[in-house]
């Protein structure tokens, strides 16, 4: 029996763990302050958001020299743009003079950004461009150097998706990512011809804490009873959805991936009556094609099943009928805002792109057949939690995340209808945040393969390329 | 748009169609939607007929070019009824409470048997102890038959800059 830190008396995160662990009695419990208590909230910030790479957006999003995007991520505003030259490069968006908030749009092509406030404008590659009554500053170089506009201290792109650091300290992206860099690998090579996002982003916000859309995320166990009527949608159509062959893996890094087969079609890989008839033929054309182009094992491997990757801490890929990215930028303990894009295939063809944002917005978005029960379960939880808040019984302050334990223990791979993934999430934000975790028993000697085992056993040789993804852009 | 119309009528083919009709039409969506009358407002819609909602970046892009919060074709239509009406629709069980405003209706344009026409709305939404505003306008495509309109296509694009907390689209915008 190992006992890395003592049970806490039940209740009560003064100073206790948040994490209640215990392999005899299995039982997995996340204590309910996780979800509430502003301090944890700034330690995320600080933490995490401060210290790790996050999601910003992928490269698609500006194609074109001077194309930029302003978003905030981590509660800082930034510019992401393609400066004249054709580099990515991400800005504070703020001027350097006394901090105004430089861009104001929410997109556009620009070669300067200009601040309203006294004039200051800057190029798309960050120099302080223009200075208006420069001569009452002193007349050095270093001046103007010292103005230019701050980038973010880290940039890095995988295959398109650009990611980003606040601090300089962090892991080279790739080491980062693990193997979910091989799993965005996957989706960026379903296009010929390259993929891309699209305009119509879905922008909204929840009122429910971040890690609740993670934990919904890679949470098979819900699917059933929350969604039932889209179920029922898909039965209809002529398509059964089972929770059979259903896995959820570990990558490490607090990122988690379910493999999930005969969830649903796929558009271009696995046709279902509700996809008709001319897309039936050209799942057929498009499989011969990628068998052609990647080998048949890697084409089967992206194409035969559904998946849900999660990068921690803000990137949810969603794999499915077709493909939405998903970033998620914490406001608050019980606010997330949330942008959805839709990840297609460049330069397909305008019925397949037609069917394939009809198909996957019927499912996802607030406004889908399906997400808008998701958001009212984490909205639900939100609510709920406060009951149970120092209560006379702190006992009952904890939410139970120990289905499939004793699956895992006897060292079997973890089905996405258990709670796996989120274990194996709540544990890497224990470790991230600092907080105290408490293991009671002997947890499973071996954590498992990192992924399918048949796809890293495969995919050694004929897959290297895509297993050793390569990354681009400027640090 | 032709230059002969004065605004509050236009032609169809042989039919004429006023604004008075157009707001009625209008005014009673506004009131199944409202009363959860969701079989009878499916009839308002001609077979084929089909209902988007744009992001709140739209503009004024189609569902071949970019993502939607709705792009529902007619058994997409049917399918969101049929939830809607299940006690399975959890983020519609309860149902909200919506109370919607329509004004300042234009006719557009008469096609050969549709007419083209936009409207404002104001949709105040409540549950669980919240309140939500949702403001935008119509953009319709209305088929003119003997018995009246139908949707051809129902657009309706909010004006929002996102959708705020808590205000997601489980019900009809
Ligand atoms: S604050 Fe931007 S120019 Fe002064
Ligand atoms: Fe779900």
């Amino acid at each position: 029996m190992t006992q890395q830190t003592p049970v806490r008396p039940l209740g009560g995160a003064e100073g206790g763990a948040l994490i209640d662990e215990d392999w005899e009695a299995m039982r997995f419990r996340v204590h309910r302050s996780a979800y509430r208590d502003p301090g944890v909230f700034r330690d995320e910030i600080a933490k995490i958001w401060g210290h790790t790479w996050l999601y910003l957006g992928h490269e698609t999003e500006i194609p074109n020299a001077g194309d930029f995007k302003t978003r905030t991520l981590g509660g800082r505003p930034l510019i992401f743009c393609r400066d004249s030259a054709g580099e990515v490069k991400v800005f504070l968006n703020a001027c350097t003079h006394r901090g105004t908030i430089l861009c104001r749009h929410n997109e556009g092509n620009t070669k300067f950004f200009q601040c309203f406030y006294h004039a200051w404008a800057f190029s798309n590659s960050g120099d302080l461009a223009a200075l208006p009554g420069d001569e009452s500053y002193p007349d050095d170089p270093g001046f103007r150097e010292s103005m230019r506009l701050r980038q973010v201290p880290r940039l890095q792109i995988h295959e398109g998706f650009v990611f980003i650091a606040f601090t300089p300290d962090v892991p080279d992206l790739l080491t980062h990512l693990g193997p979910a860099a091989h799993y965005m690998s996957l989706t960026a090579k379903i296009g010929q011809h390259g993929m891309q996002t699209l305009p119509g982003v879905q922008l909204y916000s929840v009122k429910g804490n971040w890690k609740l859309a993670v934990e919904n995320a890679m949470d098979g166990y819900h699917f059933a009873p929350t969604h039932n009527t889209f179920v029922g949608y898909l039965r209809e159509t002529g398509f059964a959805v089972t929770d059979d062959d259903q896995y959820a893996y570990d990558l490490g890094g607090g990122h988690g991936l379910l493999v999930l087969t005969g969830h649903n079609g796929r558009i271009g890989m696995v046709w279902e009556p509700r996809f008709g008839d001319e897309e039936k033929a050209r799942t057929v054309a498009k499989r011969n094609e990628m068998a052609a182009r990647l080998g048949p094992e890697l084409a089967a491997e992206i194409a035969d099943a559904s998946r849900i990757l999660f990068v921690f801490p803000n990137l949810l890929l969603f794999d499915l009928e077709a493909l939405t990215i998903r970033q998620l930028e914490p406001v608050a303990p019980d606010r997330t805002d949330v942008r959805a894009w839709q990840f297609v295939e460049t330069g397909e063809p305008e019925s397949v792109r037609a069917l394939r944002i009809k198909t996957m917005v019927s499912f996802v978005g607030p406004g889908g057949l399906a997400t808008p029960d998701d958001i009212e379960a984490y909205e639900a939880v939100q609510r709920g939690i406060v009951a149970t808040a120092d209560s006379a019984d702190p006992a009952h302050d904890w939410s139970d995340m120990s289905r499939g334990m004793a699956n895992e223990k006897q060292g079997n791979q973890g089905r996405s209808i258990d709670e796996g993934a989120m274990r194996s999430f709540w544990r890497h934000w224990a470790d991230r945040v600092g907080v105290a975790t408490a293991v009671a028993g002997d947890p499973p000697a071996d954590p498992g393969a990192p992924g399918p085992s048949t796809v890293f056993a495969a995919g050694s040789t004929a897959t290297a390329g895509s297993a050793a993804p390569t990354t681009s852009g400027k640090e | 748009m032709s230059p002969t119309t004065s605004g509050a009528v236009l032609n169809v083919g042989t039919r004429e169609v006023t604004r008075a009709q157009v707001e009625d039409f209008l005014y009673r969506e506004a009131q199944l939607l409202d009363e959860w009358r969701l079989d009878e407002w499916f009839t308002m819609f001609e077979p084929d007929g089909r209902m988007e909602v744009p992001t709140t970046d739209w503009a004024g892009w189609d569902a071949t070019t970019a993502g939607f919060f709705v792009c529902d074709d007619y058994d997409l239509i049917r399918a969101r009824v049929k939830r809607l009406k299940s006690r399975k629709a959890h983020a519609e069980n309860p149902h909200s409470r919506t109370h919607r405003m329509v004004s300042n209706v234009i006719l557009l344009e008469a096609g050969a048997e549709t007419v083209w026409i936009s409207a404002n709305f104001l949709i105040h939404r409540y549950r669980d102890g919240g309140a939500y505003t949702y403001v935008g306008r119509y953009e319709h495509v209305l088929k003119v038959d003997d018995d009246g309109l139908r949707f051809r296509v129902r657009r309706s694009i909010p004006v929002m800059e996102s959708m705020d907390p808590g205000a997601r689209l489980s019900f009809i915008l």
